[in-house]
This record gives C-alpha cells, structure tokens and sequence, in this order.
C-alpha cells in the first residue's frame, strides 16, 4: 500500500494569539474532489495554503504527496498547482505568455510545454483567445486561465480556493468539467460557498473554528444529520413559512419559488409533521412531502450550535 | 397592478468605447423582491449606481419612489437604502456608535431612534453585536448588521449588491428570512445575488449579460420557459393501481415506470396540486423534481449565445 497523499495530525496555525487551524486531522489516500466546506472564519482558506506548502506550520504530523511541510517544501511545489482566490496572473501577458512563463518557471521542455498548452487551451477553450492579454479576459475565462495556469506543470496535487466564485453558471459547469477531469491525474481540494459543488464533491472536510467537525462523503454527511425536509405547496407561500416557524420543532420555513422549504430538527413523527403543516393556521397548504436531506439541510444542520 | 415603484428607460452607461449598460427598461412592483442577476462584469454594479444617483448615465431616464433621479439624484436618498458587497460600517467605531452616526445623517435621535433601533436590534438578533466592531464580528452576523442600518430610516426601496457574499448557509437563510419580512412589510427589495437557488426566495428576476436584459420574469414563468418542466414521479401500490388511474385526471403527460408512472407538467398550478393531493390520499409516494434555477440560467445563456 502506497503512502497516503495527505496525512495531517493536529495540525495547527498560529497568527499571533489567534489559533487559525486548531488541530487538524486528516487523512486522503487517493486521487479525488475534495470540498473544503464551513463558515465564514472557519480556517478553510488558511487549510489550503497549508496544503499548498505556503505557510509555517505547527504539527504531530504534515505530510503532503510525501514531503513534510514542517521542512524544506521547495521540492514539494513543483508538484503543486494553486490557484488563489483574486486572480493573481500577470494581467498584461497574453494567456499564451502566461503559460509559458509558468512552464518556464518549472522548467518544462518546449515540446513537453506545447503538448501541454494545446491541451489545456482545447479544453478551456481559450484556444480563439491564446493573444489577448489575461487583463482583457471575461471573469470565467480569467477564472479558466489561473486553473489552466496551474496544471501546465502537471501536479499531483491542485489546490483551488473558491474557483468558482463571481462566475457565471456557465463558465462554472465547464470550471466543473475542467476539475473533474484533473481528478484523473491529481487529487484536487477545493473551497466552495455552492451547494451543488459541495453535493458533488467526492468528499467533504466541514471545519468550524479550525478544527474538522465533519468528514466524509456528501452522502455520509447527509445520512449523519439529524434534521429532516419537507415541502408545502400553497398559493401565498410567505403566509405559509410565517406559520410554519410558529411550530416548535420547525428550525427554518422560507418561502422558496411555489414552495415553502420547511427544514425540521428533534425527530418528531413524519405523521405530526405532515398533519400540522397541512392545517396551518391563516395559510391553505395544498400538498405536503416529506424530502430527502439536501446538500442545503444537511450545511445547516452541521452549522446549528 | 399598482404603479412601478423603479422604473428605467433606455438606461444607458458608456465608459469610453466600452457599453457597460445597454438600453436597459426594467419596471419594479412596489413591496416585491426584485432579483437583478448577473456574472462579474456584466454591468449589475454599474445599474445600480445608476439607480441610486451615484452615477449620471449617458442616455435614458430612471425614476425611483417617484424621484427622478438623474435630475435629482441627492432627493433619491432619503428614500432608499443601500447595502453594499463590502458592508459600510466604520471600523474602529462599535456597532452602536455607527448606530448613532448613520442615525445622525437621518436626523434620526432621542425617544424615536431608541424605538427604532430597539426593534431592529430584536428582529436583526444584534444584541450581543452591539458593544463589538464590526471588524471582531463574523461575516454573517456583519451583514445583518448592515441590513439593519440600511433599514434604519426606514426606506421604501432597498438596494442590496450581494448580501450574502462569502457568508455561509445559515447566515443566507437567517438574511433572507429578514429580506422576506422587508418585502412582507411592503419595502421594495432590488437585491443581486451570484446564488441562483436564491432566486427562488425573490418574485422577480432580471438577468444581464453584458449589459443587456436577456431574461425578465417571475422565477416560474423564467422556468417554464427554459426548462422541461416539472416531473413528478409517482411510486403506486399494485392493488391501488387502477384506483390511482381513475383519481388523476388529464393533468399532464404520464410515462409508465417499474414503481408506478412518471408525470410531466409545465406547473404546479392548483389543479395539479389538487390533483397530487388525491393521488396521496390514496397511498400513493410522490417524488417532485423541480428545475433547479441553476438550470434554468445556464439554458438562458446557451440559448442567447445560439
């Protein structure tokens, strides 16, 4: 058996007095999307430069694609990709300048680097833009070029920090596609603040306050939680959420396009449920169904104090 | 259908060679949440700027609550509200001194601010925020914040950019929970999000792309047009199989499937629902997918990009 990729124990970052990660531990042994999820503050961002070999850590133990991180990780950055989260390329090279300068910096062989750039320019679809200056990019295509820019040198490991973030629903399917395919190649952490990015990770770290609260597939996550969903669809959906909050065991009711959202906490009977929320006061239900957990519930119930 | 209560013609903003807004006509129903959507660049700031009366545009007319605003963008102020991406709270100074000092530019104080503030500071669950500075507070409960004060002098139009920028699940709902309320309470919501499952909590959605309006509707008529429908998967006992047949009606087209039969309508309207309702009353499991907004807005920018 092979050593694991990542491998951290109580791995901790200080800044100043504040205590960033508290203690992490974390094992991943093989190639796939992993979500860095959590709120604001949690340590998510401070995680992945961790991982990226960008900070002085503290730990038991800190090893990532073999290399401790509490040592010399010169090495170690070659063989990872990091894409930050404000663009940080050079504004007023081309995309095919960019490339290069990176290859260069990794010491790419020319033809190993044209092999590369088409490929990753294909896959893009930036090819039509290879001469315009990153600057004059649309935020998608810069989003696409920072990612592309990190796999040139092909890393074992990719490291993205909300890649997705301020991108249209378009350029973030193909920033998706794009992901999925480095998994073929490299073991790819992301953070996300999307819910369908988190339900489509392979697997997902929940920090809070520096510390993994939770792990595991979206699956396992959703199975964990104790919360449970269900739907009431009305005319006047706002008057339905105002009632449905009035009842004990509701934990939230939002009014949600033809439907009230209603998420419920302390397991009471699904009979209870169905009934009172078919009789509520003021507000006429038409129809009620219980839910399978979603990715929404499932955040929510992990973030309950 | 009462009077807009925003209302743009034509709106127009040039910078140079460069068109960031592109004769832009949209109307905002009074005590709506009216969704302004977007990616990066595609000109949402820039409108908003405009429709606030930070920014002369180069042609058309904006008129908010009755102001003309490009004739007099200072009178537009006293009656809207801004929040900004980056919340505007003075750092340095507690949540309760930029009370008292955007209470001040309001000529807001005494006995009347007290009361304000006091329902604000419940309703907002700012309590133990109150002594702190914003920059000590956590993102989500900073934003709240932020809605507070922009509501404090009580505004009939509210101008959010992206409240729930970098603030996590809970403190989505929670803000949107208190947006809804808002709107319930009658204040008109211009609010633009990058979360399209968002969308869902507003009444209305515009989208942009590079300046111009390519969609603009209420959420459910924006997903009748741009998707398949809803489908409604329907598990049937084997016994009540005929019992179920005879209860739907011709609600829509059905397809059989192992467990029972698949339903596909364009809406939920009530006869659906009714329809639906039966079908549970006689034992039937129903499993209701809608199309998700997400969806929906990728379909819009394929469809113009065709």
């Amino acid at each position: 058996m092979s050593a694991p990729l990542i491998r951290l124990r109580r791995l901790e970052k200080r800044y100043g007095r504040r205590r960033a990660l508290a203690g992490i531990d974390l094992t991943i042994d093989e190639r796939q999307i992993v979500g860095v999820v959590g709120p604001d503050g949690a340590g998510k961002t401070t995680l992945l430069r961790a991982l990226a070999g960008l900070l002085v850590v503290d730990a038991e133990e800190a090893t990532v694609l073999g290399t401790d991180l509490r040592g010399d990780v010169t090495e170690l950055k070659a063989h990872i990709g990091y894409v930050p989260q404000s663009f940080s390329l050079h504004r007023d090279l081309t995309v095919d300048e960019n490339l290069r300068f990176t290859a260069r910096l990794h010491r790419l062989a020319e033809a190993e680097f044209v092999r590369r750039k088409t490929e990753l320019l294909a896959r893009t679809g930036l090819a039509p833009f290879a001469d315009r200056t990153a600057g004059q990019l649309s935020g998608g295509m810069k989003q696409k070029l920072a990612i592309a820019n990190a796999l040139v040198a092909a890393p074992a490991l990719l490291v993205l920090d909300e890649p997705t973030a301020g991108v249209d629903v378009v350029a973030r399917a193909e920033i998706w596609t794009m992901l999925v395919q480095a998994r073929t190649d490299a073991l790819v952490v992301l953070s996300t603040s999307y819910l369908d990015e988190a339900a489509a990770c392979d697997r997902l770290i929940y920090l809070e306050a520096g510390r993994v609260r939770a792990a595991g597939t979206p699956a396992e996550l959703r199975a964990a939680v104790s919360s449970a969903l269900y739907r009431a669809w009305g005319d006047d959906v706002r008057a339905i959420a105002r009632a449905a909050r009035a009842l004990p065991y509701v934990q939230a009711a939002r009014a949600t396009g033809r439907f009230v959202r209603v998420e419920v906490h302390g397991a009471p009977e699904p009979a209870r449920v169905l009934r009172d929320l078919e009789a509520l006061p003021g507000a006429a239900v038409r129809l009620v169904e219980p839910l399978p957990v979603d990715m929404e519930s499932t955040l929510l119930a992990l973030s309950s104090p | 259908m009462p009077a807009p209560i925003i209302r743009t013609r034509g709106l127009t903003k040039r910078f140079g060679d460069f068109t960031a807004v592109d004769d832009l006509s949209i109307e905002v129903t009074p005590g709506t949440i009216f969704a302004f959507l977007g990616a990066n660049g595609s000109g949402k700031s820039t409108t908003i700027r405009m429709l606030i009366g930070l920014l002369k545009p180069t042609a058309g007319t904006v008129e908010v609550d009755g102001v003309d605003v490009i004739a007099r963008p200072r009178r537009v102020r006293d009656h809207i509200g801004y929040m900004g991406q980056k919340v505007s709270l003075y750092q340095g100074l507690t949540l309760r001194e930029n009370v008292e000092f955007y209470a001040g530019l309001y000529a807001l104080a005494g006995k009347e601010l007290e009361d304000r503030w006091g329902a604000l500071r419940e309703r907002f669950a700012l309590g133990e925020a109150e002594a702190e500075k914003p920059e000590d507070l956590p993102a989500g409960i900073r934003q709240r914040a932020g809605l507070a004060l922009a509501t404090l002098h009580r505004p009939r139009v509210l101008f959010l950019d992206e409240p729930t920028a970098g603030v996590d699940v809970r403190s989505r709902g929670l803000f949107w929970d208190l947006i809804q309320d808002e709107a319930g309470a009658g204040v008109t919501v211009f609010v633009t999000t990058h979360f399209l499952e968002e969308v869902e909590y507003c009444d209305w959605a515009a989208f942009i792309d590079a300046g111009r309006l390519i969609a603009n509707a209420t959420p459910e008529a924006l997903r009748q047009r741009y998707s398949d429908g809803y489908r409604v998967d329907v598990a049937v006992p084997d016994a009540a199989r005929t019992a179920v047949a005879a209860t739907l009606g011709p609600v829509g087209e059905t397809a059989a499937t192992p467990e029972g039969f698949t339903l596909r309508v364009p809406a939920l309207d009530p006869p659906v629902l009714a329809a639906l309702d039966r079908l549970v009353a006689t034992g039937a499991r129903l499993d209701i997918r809608q199309p998700a907004m997400t969806d929906v807005f990728r379909r819009v920018l394929t469809e113009r990009a065709a």
